[in-house]
């Protein structure tokens, strides 16, 4: 896998014709290895169906942009979720690893495309997720503190895990693997 | 495009001997086997010909591939989430790297659209000072952004704005370049920015958006002491460590004093608006903007904020230079080289609904003495040093839904020229005096400090929508307090 940008495909396929401006911090193998390193990793996509799309965003109060869940789960239980939202013009793609549980063990940005608001790749930012598991409260300037200078990317990372919580919950949880 | 294989030119080449053996045999039996021997060689050769012909074409297309993979490959590739995965499971060892897409698909037609990108923002203020004549509604200003992606390490912003509706010869408003520069990354760690940037002072002047602030028009602070917005001709290194201290280091064009008016005839502002408007602060009137700037002395600047600790932002930034002076008179002893340092120090910390912030902001120029004292009794001397600090408190008392109600309290106070040389400091006229050419419009000569209460909400409509309200008190140039009302975008 080469190309971030194929993550793009449904809502930009023009955005493969030429190289867009990125911070690239990890690959998706490079984000798999470091947090689940020593496991093996299973594909488990999953499109979802309109039923699922709606309970999702009622539960989560974030909108679907991609109705395919890019998931891997291991031998433990543990998910490797693949998701983007927007900073303020352009996607972030990043990834959040649940342990059996589904609560948040790691976030990792995989890469950054604007000029400012990068900060959301500072460790101690992410670090506020660990734990965080469907139905706690996600808010930024709640449970989530801000970064001056980067808020509609924080508030934009806040609310995708959130709703990548509520696809746990509403669909992944509850299948059999 | 596919390339023909070395098992598929086989079974071409097989079908083809297959199909000249067939059509051999198809022949009427030869009587001579001399004429038939002659055939086959015919054929033969045909084949070799025809062989030749296919690996000639194979080696082009080879060529060309490879031709094609190098541009692809050219500029480090990122990350690879793709959305076109198998549906069915796939067993994969966490520690191997996944295969790659098999094939990407060819590319469609390039469109000239499809790495910009175009943004705005803008704001709308009514300002109802206590001199209730003087009450205006603006359309302060409004700014287009466009951007464009060259690569995956290149980008190019750019913003213009037009300022108060209508820029022309016979109008207030301006229209002017507000950004325009380059930024490419060097690492994922560090890039560079270069043509016209905005300096990295304070806590507004890269987030001047009227999303960003607090009340209905900027703080006097960030607008008299920092100009706002601060843009300079030049280059910077700018990077960001993991553990959260960013950094900001550049080379930049300077100020001309020699913009400076010594001798207004009418005071350069009569409300807060016209004081945050008419570039009556020190650098606000010698700013050069690019526009011919004088260049024969280049400043520098450093800037560095924190932001490892996360709600909390704290960051200082020094900027200095050797200034474009002001003509001496014919034999006139020429002054000594004038130097700008400003500096200034910012915090800001958001607890919970809370958003609290403060900064102070110094500038001093040298050697002023002299170009003071070649303007005996003005109103208006360059100032040796001037200052401003401010403490702001914002409270989230209500949220839903991207619907925000946040009032806030500020205090804050400038003084545009805490300190002269060569003068004792303005001579303003005693009384009321004409403040404009228009007959009848007296009042008292402003002065150049004050201390400013803000009471307001920002009462937001979403991440790109705000509607505002404030009180503002002055406590010295008393008939500047106002009501103000403001409508803020940006997306």
């Amino acid at each position: 896998m080469k190309n971030a940008r194929l993550l793009l495909i449904p809502l930009s396929p023009l955005a493969l014709v030429t190289p867009a401006y990125a911070v690239t911090y990890l690959t998706v193998e490079q984000a798999q290895t470091l947090m689940f390193e020593g496991s093996v990793l299973t594909r488990d996509t999953r499109e979802l169906t309109a039923a699922q799309i709606q309970a999702i965003e009622s539960d989560s109060g974030v909108k679907v942009i991609n109705p395919q869940v890019n998931a891997w789960h291991d031998s433990a239980g543990g998910w490797f979720l693949l998701d983007q939202v927007i900073g303020k013009h352009e996607f972030i793609n990043y990834a959040v690893a649940l342990d059996a549980s589904g609560a948040v063990r790691q976030l990792e940005i995989l890469d950054y495309h604007e000029s400012y608001g990068g900060e959301v790749h500072l460790p101690a930012w992410r670090r506020q997720f660990i734990g965080k598991h469907h139905g706690s409260a996600l808010q930024l300037n709640g449970d989530i503190k801000n970064i001056s200078g980067a808020t509609l990317s924080c508030g934009h990372v806040t609310d995708g895990v959130r709703r990548l919580l509520a696809t746990y919950a509403l669909v992944l949880a509850s299948a059999e693997h | 495009m596919k390339i023909p294989t070395q098992p598929s030119l086989r079974a071409l080449l097989a079908l083809t001997v297959l199909a000249c053996i067939s059509t051999a045999q198809a022949d009427p039996v030869p009587t001579d086997a001399d004429a038939r021997e002659q055939r086959l060689e015919r054929h033969v050769e045909e084949l070799a010909q025809q062989l030749q012909a296919v690996q000639a074409e194979l080696q082009a297309l080879k060529a060309q591939n490879q031709a094609a993979a190098s541009a692809r490959n050219a500029p480090p590739a990122p990350p690879a989430p793709s959305l076109q995965m198998p549906q069915q499971a796939v067993q994969t060892a966490a520690a191997a790297p996944a295969p790659a897409p098999s094939a990407v698909p060819a590319a469609p037609a390039s469109s000239p659209f499809q790495n910009l990108s175009l943004w705005g923002y803008g704001e709308v203020y009514y300002m109802h000072p206590r001199d209730s004549k003087r009450t205006e509604f603006d359309l302060a200003r409004a700014v287009f952004g466009i951007g464009y992606q060259f690569d995956e390490r290149t980008l190019f912003n750019s913003e213009y704005e037009v300022e108060h509706a209508v820029s022309s010869a016979d109008d207030v408003g301006e229209f002017e370049v507000e950004q325009f520069y380059i930024d490419r990354l060097l690492s994922d760690q560090v890039g560079v920015k270069a043509g016209l940037i905005l300096l990295p002072f304070g806590l507004l002047n890269e987030y001047h958006e009227p999303t960003n602030f607090y009340g209905v028009q900027r703080n006097f602070v960030e607008t008299l002491i920092i100009p706002s917005t601060w843009r300079e001709g030049g280059a910077a290194l700018h990077g960001q460590t993991e553990f959260g201290l960013a950094w900001n280091v550049g080379i930049t064009s300077d100020q001309d004093l020699s913009k400076w008016d010594f001798a207004p005839e009418f005071p350069q502002y009569t409300t807060a608006l016209d004081l945050e408007d008419n570039e009556v602060a020190p650098l606000q009137a010698t700013h050069q903007e690019l526009a011919l700037a004088k260049g024969q002395h280049l400043a520098q600047y450093l800037a560095l904020n924190y932001n490892g600790v996360p709600g909390l932002k704290v960051g200082a930034s020094i900027f200095n230079g050797k200034l474009a002076t002001v003509p001496a008179p014919p034999n006139a002893p020429v002054p000594d080289d004038q130097h700008l340092t400003l500096w200034e120090a910012h915090a800001r910390w958001m607890p919970g609904n809370f958003d609290i912030s403060a900064l102070y902001a110094h500038g001093a120029i040298t050697n002023l003495a002299a170009i003071n004292a070649q303007n005996p009794g003005s109103p208006n001397p360059i100032p040796s040093s001037f200052l401003g600090y401010y403490g702001q408190v914002a409270y989230t008392a209500w949220s839903s839904g991207g619907y925000r109600f946040a009032p806030f309290v500020r205090w804050e106070h400038y003084d545009m020229g805490a300190s002269y040389e060569g003068v004792s400091g303005p001579v303003v006229p005693t009384g009321l005096v004409p403040l404009s050419a228009a007959p009848g419009d007296y009042g008292y000569w402003p002065q150049r400090y004050d201390r400013v209460w803000t009471f307001g909400a920002n009462y937001y409509l979403g991440p790109h929508l705000v509607l505002k309200a404030d009180y503002q008190s002055f406590r010295v140039n008393t008939d500047f307090s106002r009501y103000d009302l403001g409508l803020g975008l940006n997306f």
